[in-house]
């Protein structure tokens, strides 16, 4: 019964994960409209099906980054899995909870956070809660780059300013490259060029993020004795999250969208082309290096640099301020809220309290999405003007259902 | 060796391989732009200029092919080396 709970929320995390950052791959071809904005969903929702499907390796392991709840095959500690996993699923579950509350609360703000800070920060507070701060793997053990300092803090600190160094050289090169060509060869072009960017930012997305659910999902199969391979995913797992993040990403998070595409800079196609050709850039060569980071950052980076390389371009530094802060708390936002599940469902206890706080999941995310219903945002209104806020805009219709 | 060492030396790689593939490609792309625009002069067509774009666009796609087989291979549990200049696929 647990694991079912447990599963569901995997999923169900996997969706908001989609969701969340449809705008790093598609917010520039939707801002410079390279693609109309449904087009643009629904290529980078099949992008990420494939690329979930690519995911052959097992990333079993995805938790050992910051938590010390598995061994390190894969297999969870014994200590935890004694009544059936009942102790570990909790955990698990209470720490999916935080990352998809944190994760829908940063989309009601239109805020593009990090959805694996959000699963890592839900993890963390659960553990926190259940097993005491040493269950939390801080700073690795020296011999790599690991633990929350390793993986979550400090390439949440360098990945951006990089990602926005090598697009702010290639905006500023590109508008050197071009001056003076026809707009008929250049737009065409450009369109082209991101269009193809924006898709390989997709595919790597699918490829990293969906994994990272099925290792999860994994995990507590392995608790609750359902499955026992270490080296091997059972295929409804990986079938049910690549759908899972295909159908996040087709949905769209269009607020997030909105805000990275028209709120940090007004992107021109040589910019969407070198912004995410940055992000793509920078993201293959980080997993290369085996140096952890989050697509959001990344992408956020390389829009503002795409800013800053443009001559006599305009940055709107309140809203990327906003977005820094919002990075800065993620991690420990989404470990309260996951703290704080993991004692209401420790509290009650056993398979109630797994419901109990299941249902309050279910009770927070239609109340974030009825209030988003307040102010919409979708594929017609997604390219208004920033600023100021079109109080005439066209009551647009229900589509971001939730 | 503490966290900090550790991102620092990879972060300057992810940085020049960046500045190469991320900032380098883009840009050949944009000059393959200009060029086409500059063969196809209306009143005095320049060939040169259009075999130059298609040679420059044909850098920038092996680029993305490298890009693209390298998330394939990772999937597989593979990835790319680069020891011997040439990229291979080599198990991780």
């Amino acid at each position: 019964m647990i694991l079912a709970l447990v599963v569901v929320t995997a999923l169900g995390f996997d969706f908001t994960n989609g969701f969340h950052d449809t705008a790093n791959a598609m917010a520039t071809s939707i801002a410079t409209r390279a693609l109309r904005p449904k087009t643009a969903v629904a290529l980078s929702g099949i992008l990420n099906l494939i690329g979930a499907f690519l995911s052959v390796e097992v990333a079993l392991t995805v938790s050992n980054a910051v938590v010390r709840i598995q061994n390190a095959d894969g297999t969870p500690k014994e200590s935890l899995t004694t009544d059936g996993g009942t102790a570990l699923l909790l955990i698990v579950l209470a720490g999916l909870i935080g990352g998809i509350v944190w994760n829908l609360f940063t989309w009601l703000l239109g805020l593009p956070s990090s959805s694996s800070h959000a699963l890592f920060g839900g993890l963390v507070g659960a553990t926190i809660a259940g097993l005491g701060w040493a269950g939390v793997n801080w700073n690795g053990n020296g011999t790599k780059l690991d633990g929350v300092v390793g993986k979550v803090i400090l390439p949440a600190l360098i990945s951006p300013v990089i990602a926005g160094v090598v697009a702010a050289v290639g905006t500023w090169l590109i508008y050197k490259a071009t001056v003076g060509v026809a707009a008929r060869f250049t737009e065409n072009g450009f369109r082209w060029g991101q269009i193809g960017s924006a898709s390989l930012v997709s595919l790597a997305h699918g490829t990293n993020d969906a994994q990272k659910t099925m290792g999860v999902i994994t995990l507590a199969l392995i608790a609750a004795g359902d499955w026992t391979d270490t080296k091997n995913i059972p295929f409804w797992v990986k079938a049910a999250c690549a759908v899972a993040i295909a159908l996040g990403t087709y949905l769209g998070g269009w607020r997030i969208i909105r805000t990275l595409g028209k709120g940090l800079v007004e992107i021109a196609p040589p910019q969407g082309m070198a912004a995410e050709s940055s992000s793509a850039a920078v993201i293959l060569a980080s997993s290369h290096l085996g140096f952890a980071l989050s697509t959001t950052h990344v992408a956020t980076g390389s829009i503002l640099g795409s800013g800053v390389g443009k001559p006599g371009a305009q940055v709107r530094w309140r809203v990327a301020g906003r977005m820094v802060a919002t990075w800065l708390i993620t991690l420990p936002a989404a470990a309260v809220v996951g703290a704080l599940t993991w004692y209401l469902g420790n509290f009650v206890g056993g398979v109630a309290g797994a419901i109990v706080i299941f249902v309050l999941l279910l009770a927070a995310a239609t109340g974030m999405w009825l209030r988003s219903r307040h102010a919409p945002v979708d594929h017609n209104n997604v390219n208004d003007e920033w600023e100021p806020v079109p109080a005439s805009a066209p009551a647009p219709s229900e589509k971001v259902a939730l | 060796m503490s966290n900090f060492g550790f991102a620092l030396e990879g972060a300057w790689k992810v940085l020049a391989a960046g500045l190469v593939l991320g900032a380098g490609l883009p840009v050949l792309f944009a000059l393959g732009i200009r060029s086409l625009a500059w063969g196809a002069d209306a009143a005095a067509p320049r060939p040169a200029g259009k075999a130059l774009a298609y040679g420059l666009f044909a850098v920038v796609i092996l680029g993305v092919l490298l890009g693209l087989t390298y998330i394939v291979a990772s999937g597989f549990g593979k990835t790319i080396s680069f020891d011997h200049f040439w990229p291979a696929i080599v198990d991780k």
